[in-house]
């Protein structure tokens, strides 16, 4: 069982670290991943930037309200990415390597999804910096902590999503299918405006869409204070994503029928 | 127990193709096997379905005493794969690639690394191996490949087309390493479009065609089936008179085609001094004599009607629909 | 003059051909303009409260304008990918090794990029309608948006024509796509000049995109004025212009290089 245990680990390190090589080998890989969620949070900063003068908003400023949605965005499109690596993989028949080996395929996933998630970090932290930079609140220790599990989560989310895609698919062409679903998941939310501003449609999708709850957590510490209530919402609503569509992409991998 | 053994295995895709239309074959612990079939005769679909990574439509397949379907885990243990088109990560090293390929198969760390030196200089790539694979040419990848496949000291080893695209010398120099190997008790099972390497290699050949096994058997006992060698004549104008009675007496003539007399010659190129000689005594002058071994071709055109080389009429879903979109 | 003509025709035949038979090259192009329409006309539906805010009857008649730009910018680029692609597979080399004159290159590609323009208003427009925009200069008005944007397109097609010219990369081509988004949130496609934060506000009174928005939504929100509308032309014109002359450049350069 250990020996077992310490062998699937050893295989995620290893399925990690050839995701790290991406960003490691080929000059200016990162950039995309990163300008994308910067350039909505300062275009969407200024454009809306007076609708703080709305009542309803807690802070005054836009840029605060904003860099958690950047952030989780950033996130989102971290996770697609690597759905369009694998779904590259597997077209260029990378991929194969790993299926024909007998590494259990939850350890194949894993190793994927975990990439996804620690990679989300270098997007959010980018956006994170340049908020500050441009004038938003810093959150204290806690808000932060709940902001970045938040950013890891999305990630994590949308990464099973967009591997399930690309075990479906198998080819890169999917690609918008990934990136456009985790944008209408993020931004179907309270994400330009606090629930009781949103007008038609938005006002009851996001009330239903679970993922507000992600973006409110994330938001907290930016807009006021931190509390369990608004946190734990976030944390249920991301073990239960992650359960349904990591099963998915799971199956997808089970599914090895082409 | 054997290696392999499949039997009526099948592979529909949807678009209504019959990649693989159910196939018998066995194969024996320690056999070197070559699936020797025309470009889309369903050599990959079948390598796929042995190394789990395409799902039987039909039929069943064990590999090492596994069910390729029910045990596919016990199955990617005993198996060491080389796919068609060695796809190698560019960015990593050689070095690398091979360390994770054993991190895949549960080797420990160092121990993985004592096997990558090792199966770096058994396939020549010391040197190279501390380079990124993007860097290779098509032979190194397809070592690289090789050497990757070996890592966790497969049972059975399978090649898809490993030689194609290579020139001569890399070719010898893979041939070479499937023999030490299969020297060394790894059973192999090869796919190839090339006769002289299915020739060469294997111990049993079987020939695929649209999705069929048309015939099976060691190369000699194939060869034999569709003939005895032949001798062609041509000899000088006008001469003719009495050689066919003078041929006769060393084997049975075939129908004369372009001017050019055939025998059939149990003895092959043994025949050859005894027949010049024979003629000379009789007077008349060759112009060019010439002893045709059958071939594996002459198989597969006895089998299907299509050479195999440069013929495609055998692909069950010709390549009319990438033609169009392209 | 009879046979450039021809050749124009025929190869814009082959890029409108190209175009509408790859769904998942349109798709894009629509689906996250409409997503963001969508989203930002509900979630920052109050802003039509804000002082100063245009009258309108919704914030979502004021984004139609937008949204219909974005993807004529969209197509711009998708345009110049086609021509780069192009470009990588030699089919360039072919045509210019042929007895025709060298703009029809660029014409022949910039007749699909018209296509999809008019292709993108007519759907944003049909949306409009379905969600209750009332055009208030009517069909003309909508005819006279139709044309608009198509112009705008062709003109936006001339900058990703060039680029791909320049660049002959269609990764290069693909990567400009955030610039899209910079464009769109430094103009007053999403919202009014005097409310945009600084440096946004400056930026957008001198953008042509401005001006191009203006004279789209001209139609939808007030009677129609002459000024916006030549205001409008004008900004088509100098992107267009601008994008020739850079068209222009680039080919010489391509035949001097070889
Ligand atoms: N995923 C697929 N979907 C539909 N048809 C397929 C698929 N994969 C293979 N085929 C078809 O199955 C047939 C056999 O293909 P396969 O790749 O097994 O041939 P092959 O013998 O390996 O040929 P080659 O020498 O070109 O590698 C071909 O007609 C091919 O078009
Ligand atoms: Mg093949």
């Amino acid at each position: 069982m250990d020996i077992a245990l310490a062998t699937d680990w050893a295989t995620i390190r290893a399925l990690v670290r050839r995701s790290a090589n991406e960003l490691i080998r080929v000059p200016g890989a990162a950039v995309p991943g990163v300008l994308a969620p910067t350039i909505f949070f300062l275009g969407l900063t200024a454009v809306f930037g007076n609708l703080t003068l709305l009542p309803g908003f807690t802070t005054g400023s836009y840029a605060s309200f904003m860099v958690p949605v950047s952030m989780l965005q950033g996130a989102g499109f971290t996770g697609a990415a690597m759905g369009v690596n694998l779904a590259r993989d597997i077209e260029l028949g990378l991929f194969d390597r790993f299926l024909a080996s007998p590494a259990p395929r939850w350890v194949l996933l894993t190793g994927l999804v975990l990439s996804a998630a620690i990679r989300s970090f270098i997007p959010a932290t980018f956006v994170f910096l340049i908020a500050l930079a441009v004038g938003a609140h810093l959150p204290g220790p806690g808000g932060l902590i709940v902001t970045y599990l938040c950013v890891v989560g999305t990630a994590t989310i949308a990464a099973c999503w967009s591997a399930t895609i690309a075990l479906r698919f198998k080819t890169q062409s999917a690609a918008p299918l990934m990136q456009t679903v985790m944008l209408a998941l993020v931004l179907c939310t309270t994400a330009y405006a606090p629930q009781e501003l949103l007008t038609g449609w938005l006002a009851t999708a996001a009330e239903y869409n679970p993922f507000t709850q992600v973006v409110d957590a994330a938001r907290q510490g930016f807009v006021g204070g931190v509390t369990w209530e608004g946190t734990w919402p976030a944390f249920a609503v991301i073990a239960a994503l992650t359960a349904l569509l990591g099963a998915l992409a799971l199956r997808g991998m089970r599914r090895t029928a082409y | 127990m054997p290696a392999i053994e499949v039997s009526n295995l099948q592979r529909a895709f949807s678009a209504g193709v019959l990649a693989v239309a159910g196939i018998d074959l066995r194969v024996d612990a320690g056999e070197i096997y070559a699936f020797l079939g025309p470009n889309g005769a369903g050599k990959t679909t079948t390598v796929r379905m042995l190394t789990t990574l395409l799902r039987p439509t039909g039929g069943s397949a064990t590999v090492a005493g596994h069910d390729v379907v029910a045990e596919p885990a016990a199955v990617r243990a005993a198996i060491g794969v080389a796919l068609q088109e060695a796809a190698l990560d560019p960015l990593m090293t050689g070095r690398e690639l091979i360390r994770m390929q054993a991190t895949l198969h549960g080797i420990p760390r160092a121990e993985g690394q004592r096997r990558a030196d090792d199966l770096l200089r058994r396939v020549g790539l010391v040197e190279a191996g501390d380079r990124r694979v993007g860097t290779y040419s098509g032979g190194m990848k397809r070592r690289l490949d090789l050497a990757s496949a070996l890592v966790h000291e497969p049972r059975v080893l399978f090649l898809d087309e490993p030689t194609t695209g290579l020139d001569p010398v890399s070719r010898k120099s893979i041939w070479e390493e499937v023999e030490a190997l299969n020297r060394e008790g790894t059973t192999v099972f090869l796919t190839t479009q090339y006769l002289e390497e299915a020739d060469q290699l294997a111990d049993r050949v079987g020939i695929i065609s649209a999705g069929r096994i048309v015939a099976e058997g060691t190369p000699a006992a194939l060869k034999a089936e569709v003939g005895k060698p032949r001798m062609e004549l041509v000899l000088a104008a006008g001469e003719r008179g009495d050689c066919v009675e003078v041929l006769s007496r060393f084997g049975d003539p075939l129908p004369p085609r372009d001017g050019t007399l055939m025998i059939e010659v149990a003895a092959g190129s043994a025949a050859i001094a005894p027949v010049v000689r024979a003629l000379d005594e009789a007077g008349i002058t060759v112009e060019s004599l010439d002893v045709v071994e059958p071939t594996l071709d002459d198989v597969f055109v006895a089998k299907t009607g299509h050479h195999l080389e440069g013929d495609e009429a055998s692909e069950p879903g010709t390549g009319e629909a990438e033609a169009v979109s392209g | 003059m009879k046979g450039s003509v021809a050749v124009v025709a025929e190869l814009g035949r082959r890029s409108i051909r190209q175009t509408f038979r790859r769904p998942q090259l349109i798709a894009p192009l629509l689906v996250i303009p409409t997503l963001l329409l969508a989203v930002q006309a509900a979630g920052a539906g109050r802003a039509i409260d804000l002082p100063g805010f245009p009258p309108v009857e919704s914030f979502f008649d004021f984004l139609l304008a937008g949204a219909m730009l974005q993807s004529a910018l969209l197509a711009g680029n998708s345009g110049g990918i086609a021509l780069a692609i192009d470009i990588e597979m030699g089919f360039t080399d072919r045509l210019l090794a042929a007895p025709i004159p060298r703009f029809a290159i660029v014409a022949g590609r910039l007749a699909g990029t018209a296509a999809m323009g008019a292709v993108t208003a007519v759907w944003f427009l049909a949306i409009g309608l379905i969600f209750g925009v009332r055009i208030e200069e009517g069909l003309l008005g909508a005819l006279l948006m139709i044309a608009l944007v198509t112009l705008a397109a062709l003109s936006f097609g001339t900058l990703g024509a060039a680029l791909a010219l320049r660049s002959g990369s269609a990764s290069v081509v693909q990567g400009t796509f955030p610039l899209v988004f910079v464009i769109l949130f430094l103009s007053t496609a999403f919202f009014p000049a005097d409310l945009l934060l600084e440096p946004a506000r400056t930026i957008a009174r001198f953008n042509p995109l401005s001006f191009i928005a203006e004279a789209v939504r001209d139609p939808v929100i007030s009677v129609f004025s002459a000024r916006e509308l030549l205001e409008g032309l004008a900004g088509i014109v100098l992107v267009g212009a601008a994008g020739l002359a850079l068209c222009s450049l680039a080919l010489r350069r391509r035949l001097r290089l070889g």
